[in-house]
């Protein structure tokens, strides 16, 4: 797998959620990525690509897009 | 309408509660007792325990029972000569009142097979405690009541609107808060002291808001039948603060005193012969 | 443990990005599946205390009492004699301060089965200023009988005492500590007991007694005391009380005792130790490490952490100092 399969397979995993749902979603818009989604999202974000996330990058972590910009800054190339 | 014959009987246990009353402050000697605060309570706790309560609210084993719970502590005199008139005391634990370890001390002291439903004295706490136990039977879909009593002086605690707010929101129709409002305060005339319109400020709660008259029996049963669906429910109990004894009415000097032996004679005197009248 | 599911090593990361109140929220929403008998009740802080899945899974189970802390634990009394387990959530400070007497009347002298959370103790939260910080908390409930003080260390902890909260038949308080993104202490599920200290290393010179988000700190710093060739120890103490007394006798041989709390050294931690350690004639020295004196300006909790000295660094050099001169006293 690719990062980028990776990356997807976590945000299905772990919201539940189905591939066609990914495009354009954002924090809050299914009931499975509230505040304790998001935390367990990013748990899982951080052990599938092996980095350690900052306290300002997990709250800036909006949207599916904006996940890609924001692993790139832990190296994680898409 | 109430019937003769119950009304007589009920007469008869406000008598024996005031005379107990007298008999206990008197015994309590110089550790002094709240006589005043507790003669104005006499036929509010006299209709819930010898007339609303049922015998298996009166067992208090029975974890459904409705709970009475006074809030206003310093009017335990009334609880408990109340709890003798019922039969839950005997004349000889009613007797050990202001014992020194004892369990029946100038405010109540939690023992439920007793009667006495939780602890209280502190102002403005016994209150929101009832409002979370009738939230607690709507939960539990029991259907019971809770009678809280609360002092007028007491309203001044904010504790006490915060569990006004709450028990509304909550559609505790299920509580009944009464305040004695017998004017007065430790300190003398509440009008002085901090002026209230407790009427237009439960109104202004939209809680269901009865009026009566304190010592009167028949308007006290009509006042705790007086339902609203959906709003708890504040009866204001006009009172008088050491009812039935001249000396005590309406004085600040009986919010708590020692009574002589010369004084207790005259109050003795005074009850025969209220319940002459 | 009924959800062993929480304590799984995957989990650890995601509870300490949840934060120690977050985590709470996380452990109270599991917990409820098996036990019925739990209500929250919270004031006016359902989201911030992380009781927002918890609301949404079962709306039925929180109470909201609106901005009425005295309320709030009154009306858990009243649901605790009617044999509910209530949790109710405020801010530390609204807790243990605005509705003391209510904690000292239903948890202390009638001893009823409420669990009171208070959460963002210390500088947690920053901005807010002084009226939102709570270092006097434990100072302020810790006279009070029948009460058992949890401080946890990391938010696996967290998990640990909330679930130890509801088996305890009495009243309990939990001081949560720290922001999200939290120091993770245990990597991995470990034996936690009510009222038993975690022994950290076996150093013989210094015992630092740390509690809440301070242990991670005091872990932290053990490599500058091996590089000082100074042996640590480091005792966990996430139950405040009742106090694990054989902490102390393990400690009367060390130089140099010290306590570390985001909290007030009058009445905190520090008073513990010390009440503990009066009663014996010959003792080491305690040094207390907490909040200043004085309330200092706001800022965010780094910020604030550092304006009382409780930089790791300001940390090091107090402890280091008191240490050296203890041990010239011996020497002389």
């Amino acid at each position: 797998m690719n990062n980028r399969e990776i990356y997807v397979k976590v945000f299905l995993d772990t919201l539940g959620v189905e591939e066609k749902e990914l495009e354009g979603l954002k924090y809050q818009d299914v009931p499975s990525w509230d505040s304790v989604g998001h935390m367990s999202l990013m748990a899982e974000l951080e052990e599938a690509f092996d980095i350690m996330m900052d306290t300002e990058d997990i709250l800036d972590f909006s949207s599916f897009e904006k996940g890609f910009e924001i692993l790139n800054n832990y190296d994680v190339e898409f | 309408m109430i019937k003769k014959s119950i009304l007589n009987e009920l007469n008869k246990h406000s008598y024996n509660m005031r005379q107990n009353i007298i008999e206990l402050g008197y015994q309590a000697g110089r550790n002094g007792s709240h006589q005043g605060p507790a003669l104005s309570l006499v036929e509010i706790y006299n209709v819930l325990y010898n007339y609303i309560l049922s015998d298996s609210d009166l067992n208090f084993a029975n974890f459904n029972r409705s709970r009475v719970i006074l809030s206003k502590g310093h009017g335990a005199l009334a609880l408990y000569t109340a709890l003798y008139e019922c039969g839950i005391l005997s004349k000889s634990e009613l007797f050990t009142y202001e014992k020194n370890g004892g369990a029946f001390p100038g405010q109540p002291s939690k023992n439920i097979l007793k009667g006495i439903e939780t602890s209280t004295g502190s102002l403005g706490i016994g209150m929101p405690y009832a409002t979370g136990i009738a939230l607690a039977y709507k939960r539990r879909n029991i259907d019971s009541k809770v009678y809280t009593i609360v002092g007028d002086g007491e309203c001044n605690e904010g504790s006490i609107w915060e569990a006004v707010m709450f028990a509304r929101h909550y559609k505790l129709d299920n509580l009944t808060v009464i305040v004695d409002r017998n004017n007065m305060q430790s300190d003398g005339i509440s009008k002085e002291i901090l002026d209230v319109n407790l009427k237009n400020a439960f109104l202004g709660f939209d809680w269901n808001v009865i009026e009566s008259d304190g010592h009167s029996i028949e308007e006290l049963i009509n006042a705790f039948s007086n339902n609203i669906s959906g709003k708890p429910k504040v009866i204001i109990a006009n009172t008088i603060k050491g009812c039935g004894v001249s000396f005590m009415e309406n004085s600040k000097d009986w919010h708590h005193n020692v009574i002589t032996d010369e004084l207790f004679v005259q109050a003795k005197k005074d009850l025969e012969k209220k319940s002459g009248e | 443990m009924v959800n062993s599911l929480i304590y799984k090593k995957s989990n650890i990361r995601f509870l300490s990005i949840l934060g120690q109140r977050g985590a709470f929220g996380y452990a109270l929403t599991e917990l409820v599946k098996e036990k019925s008998d739990i209500i929250a009740l919270t004031g006016d802080l359902c989201i911030t205390s992380g009781l927002e899945r918890f609301y949404k899974k079962y709306p039925d189970k929180l109470i909201n009492a609106g901005i009425a802390e005295q309320n709030l634990f009154s009306i858990s009394a009243g649901m605790a004699t009617m044999d509910y387990v209530p949790f109710a959530t405020t801010f530390s400070n609204f807790a243990a301060l605005r509705s003391n007497e209510q904690i000292r009347h239903f948890a202390g002298y009638l001893n009823e089965n409420i669990k009171i959370v208070g959460f963002g103790a210390g500088f947690a939260m920053g901005m807010f200023g002084t009226t939102h910080y709570a270092i006097e908390d434990i100072s302020a409930i810790r006279s009070i009988p029948n009460l058992t003080i949890f401080s946890p260390a990391d938010c696996l902890e967290v998990a640990k005492v909330t679930e130890a909260a509801y088996n305890i038949k009495g009243p309990v308080y939990i001081r949560l500590t720290g922001v999200m993104n939290h120091p993770i202490v245990y990597k991995d599920n470990y034996n936690f007991e009510v009222g038993k200290s975690i022994r950290f290393f076996n150093g013989k010179d210094i015992a630092i007694f740390a509690t809440g988000i301070m242990v991670s700190k005091a872990i932290k710093l053990k490599k500058f005391f091996d590089e000082s060739n100074i042996g640590v120890t480091i005792f966990n103490i996430h139950t405040i009380k009742p106090f694990d007394k054989t902490s102390i006798l393990e400690s009367l041989n060390f130089k140099l005792i010290v306590s570390l709390e985001e909290h007030s050294v009058i009445g905190g931690l520090g008073s513990v130790i010390a009440d503990n350690l009066c009663n014996f004639v010959e003792h080491p020295k305690l040094l207390k490490i907490g909040t200043k004196k004085e309330y200092q300006k706001a800022g965010d909790y780094e910020y604030m952490l550092n304006a009382n000295d409780l930089s790791n660094d300001e940390i090091y050099m107090k402890i280091i100092e008191i240490y050296n001169i203890e041990g010239e006293k011996e020497n002389e």
